[in-house]
């Protein structure tokens, strides 16, 4: 936190200079006021207009404090976690990864919205608190000054009645705020009704659907109900200290005015200025709350942007040209693939075909094994390097918003090689049908049009070594098959790994490998395997 | 496909629906605003009560005369606080009430939208409309309209008091008016554009920064982490200059408002001193007239710095009221009657645009408690006939009747309501027992897993809750069906987004969902073709083979080579 802020602590130490010329003038209101009714007593013209031309520049000073004094301490609260937010990104999307490890992407984004902005909060907090002290200070001089009790009543008062305020307050407050949370649980619910409207839709269940938002709503409607109760207590309570605190201070003070001690204008000074010291004292309940919030939002990031990385390892650079020899031992697995083949890997069990992936594209190094690329170790290459010559693709990949061309081409592929992969993988007809582009991570597309343009854009990356994972299981058989005999062509002469157990894109292999129970089971054509193995044909077929 | 966003009621028409939602609770917000009115005065004896104690104590009044006038304060205060609290609360329990009827309005008639319309407005303008601006108009109707209420209230009674006090008071006082209105105008012309557009860059920083978060793995593994920072920042930049901006805004919205502060106040306080020597009024008087001014500036800002809210607040509900003021006709459906035949498709035609046909000339007949695959490519029109049957589109030509009673339709996209486990499955039969419902589940081979969860059937799964993988979201949707138990059911692709060894599983439990049912199934997997009873091949929109596998596959066509390359015989001949 320190390290964000201390890059904002020019703004941060103008910006409290500033609030604090609006301070002392809000404050010196009052105080006019009580002094220009003296003058009404015992004063002339003159004396009024002078006055009011005090007042008149007392406004122009605590404006322009004001103005300048709130801009900024946002303009560092809103730079300050605008840094932040890009540090976490790029920690998120550093090339040896490790952030997500244990995180959701929502808790992320949380992190890099919300915390930040916490963080950055901090800022504003400090310039106003900073400007609360001085005003509390300087309330208490012109207190003082008018009259010693009277001060100490109004300053020694306020303290404890508005800790006895958040006392009773704050229990009410809290209540208020669980139950509204409960009220916003309503609206989770229609969200999620309409998410799944196709089901709901699907299944007639329209009747039920509506008959359990109305009972949430319900739910929500006596809670809200009772928060707003609660609320008004609370406000009452509020209105009903400040009363009597001022109404003791109005009689003190009188009894002090009859008496001759202080004049009538002081009366109403201190009066005014007990009503207007509120404000600065409930600033130092918000101040330490930020605060509070600031320091456990730090933490947060903290915790992000020292994560440990996922993979360890050198920074080699690969021998160029790459001839796509892949050499994998992991446990008992041995896999040999020469370059340039195009080879199935068929695994009974789904995890381990996951697992060869994630090794393949550095999203993890082997705990026990080893993976080479022309007999060089993956772990001893700089992961970008790796990635760049082995281009392995996980099922679940994310498209990007933007033109269906630029999601493919990724702003670097040949247009002849785009082109190209587009028709391989039958993304043409997709970029024909969606002349806008993709929006929204292409979150409107069908599973099948999303996975024929990641294919494309694998394909555009003409990659030395490619690695497909399942990568056509929502395209339909006709489309697939096509794809299939496309995607070999394509790949002709460099090598080209298709982790699957689709017969359509397995039956275009040079050979397939079979994983079962932990070792390589069987190693043939697509054919061969399917007509002779039971297992295989289990695995693929059934 | 063009979008048609759902309607937006006009401003007369929300009015309208306003006061009709308002007008069986019309005693209750009478009474809220008496209350409010009442309270509010009582809170306005106090500057004339501290301007009775500046008076007795330019005429050296007794202690006695001073606790008096004190205790006043206090009661005062006291009445203000019940009177107040009780008005807030009632005017807030009106206005929840109102509401709560308008949102649940606004939900039934979405979710009672033909489906055809809310794809056409995209899914994100409906769920906007019954979160978003639920929210929005919630929030309005929960702190900003009683403050409001009650800033305005304390504005006119305060206005009343200067007047009752001397009428020059008054007339000085709105010396700020003509200052405080061209404010107003001039920020709401501003604020209003400013803030929209300050949302939708937050909102799109939010959603990228999601996207680029989400898609980490994806990100390093085409090493396009440089790209997408840079986007990140400029987004992030983007939404701060807005925000910075709105500051700005806001601070000389203050500004002018200090101006007409210190006008009012110059104003009031000379007219005291001037009355005050010439004796019309007493000091005291003067000092009531000061601090009524001063005690408008907080009700005066609270209410300009709701005009914000008041005024997204509006468009909220106008966007509210256009989907809750929708009507839905159902679809007319002709029906089978005849005992054997469970779907007739006669001469079917249709097109999303009137120009592209996506189905021609289709005929089919379904016998009861049959199994037909569609088998087609990508755009051969076998989703658009599965949505025909099932009733979500009305053919172009031609007709379809299906049985009396329901039609299931399940897709390949999975949702599981956030819930309790059990709660999502009995959506389809809110009625079903526990027994049932564990029933549907053992049959879709859920049941283990299930009792295995954390809390088993009452375990929280969906949004929030406990993550299921897609397979097994897609078990909850056939347990679904099973409860809902209707005599046909239309699978569109619905195993294609568990991967393939997920399919195999998803496979057989469809088989088990759908056992006594008649059913159309796109076939994704080959595999489900093989099962068929028939199987339909579609392409171009046209019905081009339609029969057994085993008769399909021996004839020549576009099912046997797709089976050749499916099964690895097109080099090793059937054994």
């Amino acid at each position: 936190m320190k390290a964000a802020l201390t890059g904002q602590r020019r703004l941060i130490g103008l910006g409290a200079l500033l609030a604090t010329g609006h301070q002392a003038g809000e404050a010196s209101v009052p105080f006019l006021i009580g002094v220009i009714i003296d003058r009404a007593v015992d004063g002339g013209v003159g004396d009024l207009v002078f006055w009011l031309g005090v007042l008149g520049t007392v406004y122009i000073g605590l404006s322009f404090g004001f103005r300048y004094g709130a801009r900024t301490a946002e303009r560092a609260a809103e730079q300050a976690a605008h840094d932040l937010r890009l540090q976490v990104t790029g920690r998120v999307l550093h090339d040896r990864g490790g952030a997500e490890t244990g995180r959701l992407p929502g808790a992320l984004v949380a992190v890099a919205t919300s915390d930040t902005a916490r963080v950055g909060a901090v800022a504003v907090a400090l310039v106003w608190g900073t400007a609360a002290v001085v005003a509390v200070l300087f309330s208490a001089v012109l207190l003082l000054s008018i009259s010693v009790p009277l001060g100490l009543l109004v300053l020694l008062g306020l303290p404890p009645l508005m800790w006895l305020t958040r006392l009773i307050g704050k229990p009410l407050e809290e209540r208020s705020e669980t139950e509204q949370e409960h009220g916003a649980q309503a609206s989770g619910v229609a969200a999620d009704l309409v998410a799944g409207l196709r089901v709901v839709k699907g299944l007639r269940a329209e009747e039920a659907a509506v008959a359990r938002y109305r009972q949430r709503s319900q739910v929500a409607l006596t809670a809200t109900v009772r928060a707003a109760r609660t609320e008004a207590v609370y406000q009452g309570v509020v209105l009903t200290v400040s009363g009597v605190f001022l109404a003791v201070i109005a009689v003190v003070g009188g009894i002090l005015a009859a008496r001759g001690s202080i004049t009538v204008g002081q009366l109403v000074s201190s009066v005014g200025l007990a009503q207007f010291l509120v404000g600065p004292l409930s600033t130092f309940g918000w101040v330490g709350a930020d605060l509070a919030q600031g320091r456990a939002s730090a933490r947060r990031v903290a915790a992000v942007l020292s994560a440990p990385v996922a993979i360890t390892g050198g920074d080699a650079v690969p021998a160029t040209p790459v001839h796509g020899r892949i050499d994998l031992r992991v446990r008992d697995l041995t896999l040999k693939i020469a370059p340039g083949e195009t080879v199935g890997v068929v695994a009974s069990d789904p995890a381990v075909a996951a697992e060869i992936v994630r090794l393949l594209g550095r999203s993890a190094d082997p705990v026990d094994g080893l993976v080479e690329l022309d007999g060089v170790a993956l772990t001893s290459l700089r992961p970008g390097e790796s990635r760049a010559a082995v281009l392995a693709v996980e099922h679940h990949t994310d498209l990007f918003a933007g033109s269906i061309v630029s999601a493919v081409s990724l702003d670097r592929a040949e247009p002849v090689t785009v082109h190209a992969a587009m028709a391989a993988a039958d993304a043409d007809e997709v970029a024909r049908t969606r002349p806008d582009g993709l929006d929204d991570g292409a979150r409107t597309l069908s599973g099948g049009q999303r996975q024929r343009i990641a294919l494309a854009r694998a394909l555009a990356a003409d990659a030395p070594v490619l690695v497909l994972h399942e990568p056509t299981t929502a395209v339909d058989a006709v489309t697939e098959a096509r794809i299939a005999s496309r995607l070999r062509e394509m790949r002709e002469g460099r090598t080209t790994i298709l982790v699957t157990t689709s017969p359509a894109l397995l039956a275009v292999t040079d050979r397939v490998l079979f994983l079962h129970d932990g070792t390589v089971r069987a190693d043939g054509a697509h054919g061969e395997l399917a007509a002779g193995d039971e297992t295989y044909r289990e695995t693929v077929l059934a | 496909m063009t979008t048609t966003l759902l309607p937006i009621a006009s401003g007369r028409r929300t009015w309208a629906a306003v006061l009709a939602l308002v007008k069986p609770r019309r005693g209750r917000l009478a009474g809220a605003l008496l209350l409010l009115i009442a309270g509010t005065v009582a809170g306005l004896v106090a500057p004339p009560l501290l301007g009775h104690i500046v008076d007795l104590a330019t005429g050296g009044g007794r202690t006695g005369d001073f606790l008096m006038a004190g205790a006043g304060l206090v009661g005062a205060a006291l009445v203000e606080a019940a009177l107040a609290g009780f008005g807030v609360a009632l005017l807030a329990q009106v206005g929840e009430d109102s509401l709560a009827r308008l949102r649940e309005r606004s939900v039934e008639s979405a979710l009672r939208l033909p489906l055809e319309q809310v794809e056409k407005a995209g899914a994100g303008d409906l769920t906007s409309r019954v979160t978003n601006d639920v929210a929005v108009v919630a929030e309005a109707a929960r702190s900003a309209l009683p403050e409001f209420t009650r800033a305005l209230l304390t504005i006119v009674l305060t206005l009343g008091g200067l007047a009752v006090l001397d009428w020059r008071f008054l007339l000085a006082a709105l010396v700020a008016v003509p200052v405080q209105a061209y404010t107003v105008r001039w920020y709401a012309r501003r604020a209003v554009p400013l803030y929209a557009r300050q949302r939708v860059a937050v909102a799109a920083q939010q959603h990228h920064l999601l996207a680029t978060i989400d898609g980490a793995s994806t990100i390093r593994t085409f090493r396009v982490a440089g790209e997408h920072s840079g986007r990140v920042a400029a987004r992030s930049q983007q939404a701060v200059d807005l925000l910075l901006r709105g500051v700005a805004l806001q601070t000389r919205f203050y500004a002018r408002l200090h101006v007409a502060e210190f006008a009012g106040l110059a104003a009031v306080l000379a007219t005291g001193f001037l009355l005050v020597r010439g004796d019309t009024v007493t000091i005291g008087t003067a000092t009531a007239a000061a601090l009524y001014f001063h005690g408008l500036f907080n009700p005066i800002n609270t209410a300009l710095a709701l005009v914000d809210d008041a005024q997204a607040a509006a468009s909220g509900l106008n966007r509210l009221v256009g989907v809750a003021a929708l009507e839905s006709p159902p679809v007319a459906r002709a029906e089978t009657t005849g005992a054997p035949v469970a779907i007739e498709v006669q001469g079917l035609s249709f097109a999303y645009e009137p120009d592209l046909p996506v189905l021609r000339d289709i005929d089919l007949t379904v016998r009861r408690g049959e199994r037909v695959a569609v088998v087609g490519s990508t755009g051969a029109g076998k989703t658009s006939l599965a949505k025909v049957i099932a009733g979500v589109h009305e053919p172009t030509g031609g007709s379809v009747a299906v049985p009396a009673g329901e039609v299931a339709l399940i897709t390949q996209e999975v949702h599981v309501f956030a819930g309790p486990l059990a709660d999502d499955v009995r959506l389809a039969r809110p009625a079903a027992t526990d027994d049932e419902v564990r029933a549907a589940l053992a049959a879709v081979d859920a049941l283990d897993w299930v009792t295995q969860l954390p809390d088993g059937l009452r375990t929280e799964v969906g949004a929030g809750g406990h993550t299921l993988t897609a397979a097994q979201s897609q078990q909850l949707a056939f347990a679904r069906l099973i409860l809902a138990d209707p005599p046909v059911a239309i699978l569109d692709e619905a195993t294609a987004e568990a991967g393939s060894a997920g399919a195999r599983l998803l496979e057989r439990v469809a088989t088990a969902a759908l056992a006594g049912r008649t059913a159309v199934i796109v076939a994704h997997r080959l595999t489900q073709a093989v099962a068929a009873d028939r199987i339909v091949v579609l392409d171009h929109g046209h019905i081009v083979q339609i029969g057994r596998h085993e008769d399909l596959i021996t004839q020549s066509g576009p099912y046997a080579v797709l089976w050749q390359a499916w099964s690895g015989t097109r080099t090793h001949p059937a054994a």
